[in-house]
């Protein structure tokens, strides 16, 4: 009897989804936990958990527990559609942190069954800038465009118009087409540019495309990828005793690999401020995390503050809460970061991205013997 | 000149690379598709020696290699032993599965996480100044000089000593030479035991030089293509092969189009397969045998 | 086929149908009423994951054609579904084109490829053909990321739903009718095929190449069409997957989706028709069951982490273990067990250990 009884548990288990708690917050994350993007995605589970969990056990939002599937997607377009069909029955929002290619199923599945869709983690998608898609909202710290429109005029700043610069992009159409568009901007305002070098992102080796970069004569390069990426080809440019500068898109490793290099020449910008800032709520995400996960505290910044967002529209939503509903409420949130971005993520109906973006730069200094902010926050007005 | 010292440099960590798959391949007829994950494990056992055992290189490295060669005896005692008598592509396959499953291991142990030993043993990899203008790491110069003491080491090895005529008796002609009374699964352990610590021997300066991630694997695939552009089970072969394809590779990005160099290897192995199937130095009659 | 019973055949008719007893015949009938049936009661997630098994049972199918019975192995597979479904991504994108351009368009570049992939298997043998088509694998993928980064598509090309005869198809009930059709379909062909004078010519092949030429088996062209069967068939899957989809992007088409089609051969039982789809299932639906199994040990979601890279490698322990202790895989399982049944309550078949 207790045989049966079990076996019939696992096919009904196979068959249908756990049985629905009726008086939670539904929410599904597609997330890369595993395969080769994990390394950069898999943090944000950890953060959605750890600061749920939180929540949870202090009554939950509206006095309604949030219950969120986490489904793996591998980074793997199939899986992620499996898991926006596991998601359709009755989640009330799509979260999603991974590589672009799982986007288009998730999109499809968000559209036909009017769930909006949280980007959490990976590059901002086109639709979440203005004019927005109703459905689909951005709190990822990097979007295309404006991450350039800031790094270029600093590197004017700092390098003056005399500079040759030089573009390192991946092999990924947002990369290649975010530094054509740098190459652009930094042409129209006068910098001597060089070719993109576009660089396929499984190289063994990447000295081949710095020693390109070092016999055009670069003075600063600018890249805008994946972290290994960025971060390969500036040691590779350091192998082979280039001594220019290297801007690059601060990604949450960042902070780490500068204080391994300690090189002077490294400047990354992001929007989010680095630990080592030690700011409150750093100190409050390390305490809440440690124990809780096996990455750094500060990978999670990224699944932390779009679980930030997502906390004030379920307050603001209400219950009882439907997908409809959610929409509406995110397309109203003001949130803000309590110092882990320059500024509060707004946004509007037109707009699922931010108001306004904010920008830090950190580099190694030498003398400190620290990873230091080069300035405070620059503002960008997104339009 | 720059453009010289990179081919010279990549050249020598294919040749690290397929050194296993000739190994493994001469001794076996199997090729061994977990190459790149063997030598994933040593970079992370070097990691993991600098982290728990001694931050002292003298200590760490020749641990990540005694751990990456026990791992071929591993391998072979209970994976590879048991496949024979299995066809050969059911070999290859249960390779396939082992590479999963070091890299499970791996993530389960060090997450997906990129790591780096070298400032764990607090060194530094400074550039070394060519003629010409070039540089190159300290560790790229490290890389090119253990690819040769490799490769003469195990040539000397299998010319003169009586273990590597052995092997070599047992790789030309497997009957003749069990009836001689060779002892062959200690002979095919060792083959993997070497294969496995020219692995490690290419993770331990792979990891130091540039990073250690689970992915790491997939470089092994490149260097299969190397290997058999040089022939598959000719060590003199890899060099030639090493040296084409990575000037391929240099050229295309240089001069062509980068994107196409992450294919290029595997144009140079078209190339041959259409040309010269048995690669470079290869044995004509491989092709009939297996 | 009758196991052991002393009944054999004795018309041609009843050699050449393909269902001959009526507990196949009933068993036939019970699985057509099932799976039309299922959508009725089946929540649309398991619809997916049938769907997502039929579509894999197709590839999984033409893989058995090319190296289960032929022998000629394929380290490509990957290579000729991201063809197949670039086609129709190309198609629909530069020219609109509609589904009944683009799936013959397909198949054209299914057979074309597999000409080519097929050509250089006249010279070469085992691990060096497998070489070759791994690197045309790679090619394939670049010329497929090339047009990818060049148009800008940076989360793949948009498939919009397809329209045939005035029936647009778009939801998931209707892929999943489509996608089960498709299979059956390829079922029937492969199963017709095995048992026709093709087969046993490709039979023959794999077993011993230079027997089969010195019975007369035209070789070259028996490998030939091997190839441009497979690849067809492959790269027709391939076109679907992109409709299915409604987007293709080179990251779908790993080189680690071939060694999943591999896995499902070798699971299933190389060779068999029965094993492919067997194997299918059994890979596709594996990582769901691990899901299902935990969520039923430890229900509230919070899954941890080392569950997901676990689930993983269960698939490369479970090649592993087939590979090692069960060469026949899940068909030779079901043979076994299907004899002791037979034989039940005697333990050997008396004739067949003394013929």
């Amino acid at each position: 009897m207790v045989r049966h009884r079990a076996l019939t548990l696992l096919l009904v288990a196979a068959v249908v989804v756990p049985a629905q708690a009726s008086d939670a917050y539904r929410i599904g994350m597609s997330v890369a936990i595993t395969g080769p993007a994990a390394g950069i995605y898999a943090p944000a589970f950890d953060a959605y958990k750890v600061y749920f969990k939180r929540i949870n056990d202090a009554g939950g939002i509206n006095g309604h527990p949030v219950e969120i599937m986490f489904e793996d997607d591998r980074g793997e377009p199939s899986r992620a559609a499996a898991n926006a069909k596991k998601f359709s029955e009755g989640v009330i929002l799509i979260v999603n942190a991974s590589i672009s290619p799982t986007y288009k199923p998730l999109m499809t599945e968000a559209d036909a069954e009017k769930i909006p869709l949280l980007f959490g983690g990976g590059v901002c998608p086109r639709e979440a800038f203005p004019p927005a898609h109703p459905l689909i909202f951005c709190s990822t710290s990097f979007g295309a465009q404006w991450d350039s429109r800031f790094a270029v005029p600093f590197i004017k700043a700092h390098a003056g118009s005399k500079a040759k610069v030089g573009f390192v992009a991946q092999n990924i159409p947002v990369s290649q087409a975010e530094m054509e568009f740098a190459e652009k901007l930094a042409r129209e305002q006068g910098l001597e540019t060089l070719p993109v070098i576009v660089v396929p992102g499984g190289s063994a080796d990447f000295t081949p495309f710095a020693a390109k970069l070092k016999d055009a004569g670069a003075d600063w390069v600018l890249s805008w990828a994946p972290w290994p990426l960025e971060i390969g080809v500036f040691e590779a440019l350091g192998r082979i005793g280039w001594t220019g500068r290297y801007v690059t898109y601060a990604h949450q490793p960042a902070q780490d690999d500068l204080a391994r290099l300690k090189s002077p020449n490294l400047f990354a910008f992001g929007g989010n401020a680095m630990f080592t800032e030690g700011l409150p709520i750093h100190k409050e995400i390390e305490g809440a995390v440690k124990g809780q996960t096996s990455h750094p505290p500060h990978y999670l910044v990224e699944g932390w503050v779009s679980a930030m967002v997502l906390e004030q529209a379920l307050r603001k939503c209400g219950w009882p809460c439907s997908k409809d509903k959610l929409a509406q409420t995110l397309a109203t949130v003001s949130v803000d970061t309590r110092g882990l971005r320059g500024g509060p993520i707004e946004w509007t109906a037109e707009n699922h991205y931010r108001q306004r973006a904010y920008y830090k730069v950190y580099r190694w200094d030498t003398g400190q013997r620290a990873v230091v902010p080069v300035g405070g926050w620059t503002k960008l007005d997104v339009k | 000149m720059q453009a010289v010292a990179g081919v010279v440099v990549l050249a020598s960590l294919y040749v690290l690379l397929g050194v296993g798959y000739v190994l493994v391949y001469r001794a076996s007829r199997v090729l061994n598709l977990a190459q790149g994950d063997l030598m994933m494990v040593g970079g992370y056992a070097l990691f993991a020696a600098v982290t728990t055992v001694s931050a002292s290189p003298l200590i760490a490295v020749p641990l990540a290699l005694a751990v990456g060669a026990a791992a071929g005896v591993v391998v072979y005692a209970l994976l590879m032993r048991p496949m024979a008598g299995h066809p050969v592509f059911a070999a290859v396959l249960v390779t396939v599965s082992l590479g999963i499953l070091l890299r499970v291991a791996v993530v389960l142990v060090y997450t997906d996480q990129a790591r780096y030993p070298l400032p764990a043993m607090d060194l530094g990899n400074p550039p070394v100044r060519l003629p010409g203008g070039a540089a190159v790491s300290t560790l790229d110069a490290l890389t090119v000089i253990s690819a040769a003491a490799l490769l003469a080491g195990l040539l000397a090895f299998l010319r003169l000593s009586r273990l590597g005529i052995r092997m070599r008796a047992a790789a030309e002609r497997p009957l003749l030479a069990a009836q001689r009374g060779i002892d062959f699964h200690a002979l095919f352990a060792l083959s993997w035991a070497l294969a496995s610590f020219a692995g490690a021997l290419a993770g331990v300066l792979y990891a130091s030089n540039v990073r250690l991630d689970p992915s790491l694997g997939i470089l092994g695939l490149k260097a299969f293509a190397v290997a058999l552009v040089g022939g598959l089970d000719s060590l003199g072969g890899l060099v030639a092969g090493a040296l084409i394809v990575a000037t391929v590779e240099v050229l295309t990005i240089r001069h062509v189009n980068p994107l196409l160099s992450d294919v290029s290897p595997f144009l140079c192995l078209l190339a041959m397969l259409l040309v010269r199937p048995w690669g470079l130095w290869g044995t004509r009659e491989e092709l009939e045998r297996v | 086929m009758a196991h052991g019973s002393g009944y054999f055949k004795t018309t041609y008719e009843a050699d050449m149908a393909l269902v001959d007893t009526r507990l196949r015949r009933l068993t036939l009938a019970a699985l057509v009423v099932l799976l039309a049936a299922l959508p009725r009661v089946a929540s649309p997630f398991s619809l997916e994951l049938v769907t997502q098994t039929a579509l894999a049972a197709v590839g999984a199918l033409a893989l058995n054609v090319l190296t289960g019975l032929a022998g000629q192995i394929s380290l490509g597979h990957a290579g000729f579904l991201c063809a197949g479904a670039f086609t129709v991504g190309i198609l629909v994108e530069s020219v609109k084109a509609p589904p009944l351009v683009t799936l013959p368009a397909a198949a054209l570049v299914g057979a074309l490829l597999g000409t080519l992939v097929g050509v250089p298997s006249l010279r070469l043998k085992g691990l060096y053909l497998a070489l070759g088509t791994l690197a045309m694998h790679f090619v394939v993928l670049y010329a497929a990321s090339e047009y990818q980064a060049r148009w800008g598509f940076n989360t793949g090309v948009s498939v919009p739903a397809p329209t045939i005869a005035g029936i647009r198809f778009r939801s998931g009930l209707q892929w999943y009718y489509v996608l089960v059709a498709f299979a059956a379909l390829t079922t029937l062909l492969s199963v017709n095929l095995t048992r026709s004078r093709v087969g046993r010519a490709w039979m023959a092949i794999r077993d011993r190449e230079i027997a089969a030429a010195s019975l007369g088996i035209a070789v070259a062209r028996y490998k030939l069409l091997a190839f441009v069967a497979s690849s067809v068939v492959t790269a027709l899957a391939g076109a679907v997957w992109a409709y299915y989809r409604s987007f293709v992007s080179v990251e779908a088409f790993s080189f680690f989706v071939t060694i999943e089609f591999i896995a499902m051969i070798v699971i299933g039982g190389m060779g068999s028709t029965l094993g492919a789809l067997l194997g299918a299932s059994f890979v596709t639906l594996l990582p769901y069951g691990i899901d299902a199994v935990v969520g039923a040990l430890a229900p509230g979601g919070a899954a941890p982490y080392w569950l997901f890279p676990l689930k993983f490698g269960a698939f490369g322990l479970l090649m592993a273990l087939f590979l090692l202790f069960e060469p026949l895989g899940l068909v030779g399982i079901w043979r076994r067990a299907r004899t002791w049944i037979v034989l039940w309550p005697l333990r050997y078949a008396p004739l067949r250990s003394a013929r």
